[in-house]
């Protein structure tokens, strides 16, 4: 994904002040620093803030990313991830009292989870049905345990190698697979239920 | 996960192998081994089918746009500087701003807070009664809008029309009856009090000496005891006597003069 001698240079520019190469950093990595904590935060605006902050801590510690420990796209998603981790610890209390008809999806129309799974009427649009499919799968990986839902997201949504995976995680690799196969069983048995004629 | 064996697999070697199985690396025996054991097992057979659908399941779903303005805010953030909007304000060129345009912007820079409170609704009914009790207070003093536009502002109209506000003030002032009264009173009070004074006067001895001293006051009685009452002299009329006159018996005229002895 990267060249690791093009992305140190980068970071060097940055360091030195270089305010391009840091837009050229932001340009570059928004977009997939924006999709994890959109798949883990579960909302658009949470997702938003969140990347901002990821960014202003980046930007701030950047003169601690070593190159030789690791790629700076791990270093960035470890990042990432220990704020989300954050994020998840300071919003517990919120969401505990959310049910399974609270509305997890960002737009407004959207249908609780619990109407969308007895919903099964045929959608006059395919794409309109991709999105309902899409938001329904959203909202399913938003009911794993924050364990599971992050070694799925960076495994099947970010396509991350479990090296990598048990580095930004901390944790064995062997770990990180039972963690993947059981986040996975979880949300497949979760989609099954709804999706039985599908499936 | 129970430990069972099934065609010489155990359930946690299975669950060990289920990524790599999905990930497509396995082969071989170790492969064989694997799908005998899902087919067999009632517990991975039916695990093997959900974490397959379950990864189905997420790799369906696409990457979502970040919103548009998301670098900006970031650039923003962190290094304090829009470069978006730098580079955008960079290009199109900059209008001609004439001075007074541009003081204008300058004053509404500082007006517009004010305004902006002022607009408010409850600001605005303040004013609003306000200029109500303005107008009915100017009213009532006479003051007509029409007036205003025959004002003329040379100085000495100016100045004119300042001294007749003044003395129509103090006539007004004068003529209200209860500062009339007042001003009767202290002038009666005063005249009561006058008597006093000169007997205080004549108590006081270095005064006297200073009165003496005072050629500026009116000469004293001693003074005027200089001339001479005691010099009577009779002059007696002196005509021109003729032989008729010699006589005849004139009668004796009594003259008292004064005269200032110097």
């Amino acid at each position: 994904m990267e060249d690791v001698q093009v992305v140190a240079m980068l970071v060097r520019r940055c360091i030195a002040g270089d305010s391009a190469a840091w837009e050229e950093i932001v340009q570059t990595y928004n977009r997939r620093i924006y999709n994890i904590c959109y798949r883990f935060a579960g909302s658009g605006d949470d997702a938003e803030d969140l990347t901002q902050e990821v960014f202003i801590k980046m930007y701030r510690t950047l003169s601690s990313y070593d190159p030789s420990k690791g790629a700076f796209v791990t270093w960035v998603t470890t990042i990432t991830r220990n704020l989300l981790v954050d994020h998840f610890r300071k919003t517990k209390q919120d969401r505990m009292t959310d049910s399974i008809d609270s509305t997890v999806s960002e737009h407004e129309d959207a249908q609780p989870l619990s109407e969308q799974i007895q919903d099964q009427s045929a959608p006059p649009d395919t794409h309109v049905r991709h999105r309902e499919v899409s938001e329904t799968v959203h909202a399913a990986l938003a009911k794993l345990s924050p364990e599971l839902r992050e070694a799925v997201i960076l495994r099947d949504l970010q396509d991350m190698d479990y090296r990598e995976i048990a580095t930004v995680l901390k944790v064995p690799e062997g770990t990180v697979k039972s963690r993947i196969n059981r986040g996975r069983a979880e949300l497949g048995r979760l989609l099954q239920r709804t999706y039985r004629q599908v499936m | 996960m129970p430990e069972h064996t099934n065609n010489g697999m155990q359930c946690n070697e299975f669950d060990a192998l289920l990524t790599d199985a999905l990930d497509g690396v396995l082969n071989g025996t170790e492969l064989e081994r694997f799908q005998a054991h899902a087919g067999s097992c009632k517990a991975c057979g039916p695990l093997l089918v959900e974490v397959e659908a379950g990864r189905n399941w997420l790799k369906g779903l696409t990457e979502v746009e970040p919103p548009a303005n998301l670098v900006a805010n970031i650039l923003a953030s962190t290094t304090g500087v829009d470069t978006q909007r730098l580079r955008v304000t960079a290009r199109v060129p900059q209008p001609r701003v004439s001075w007074l345009e541009h003081v204008q912007a300058t004053i509404s820079g500082y007006l517009e807070p004010i305004w902006a409170t002022v607009r408010q609704p409850r600001f605005a009914m303040s004013f609003g009664m306000a200029f109500f009790a303005l107008s009915v207070g100017l009213t009532v003093a006479g003051v007509k809008p029409a007036d205003l536009r025959q004002i003329s502002l040379r100085p000495t109209a100016i100045r004119h029309t300042y001294y007749a506000t003044q003395a129509r003030v103090v006539h007004y002032y004068e003529n209200v009856r209860v500062v009339y009264e007042l001003q009767a009173a202290v002038r009666r009070i005063k005249r009561n009090a006058e008597p006093a004074e000169p007997g205080r006067k004549q108590n006081r001895p270095g005064k006297q000496i200073n009165e003496r001293n005072d050629t500026t006051q009116q000469p004293e009685q001693k003074q005027e005891r200089n001339y001479s009452q005691t010099e009577n002299h009779l002059v007696l009329a002196s005509a021109h006597v003729g032989p008729c006159l010699k006589s005849c018996d004139l009668p004796v005229v009594s003259v008292t003069t004064y005269r200032r002895m110097v």
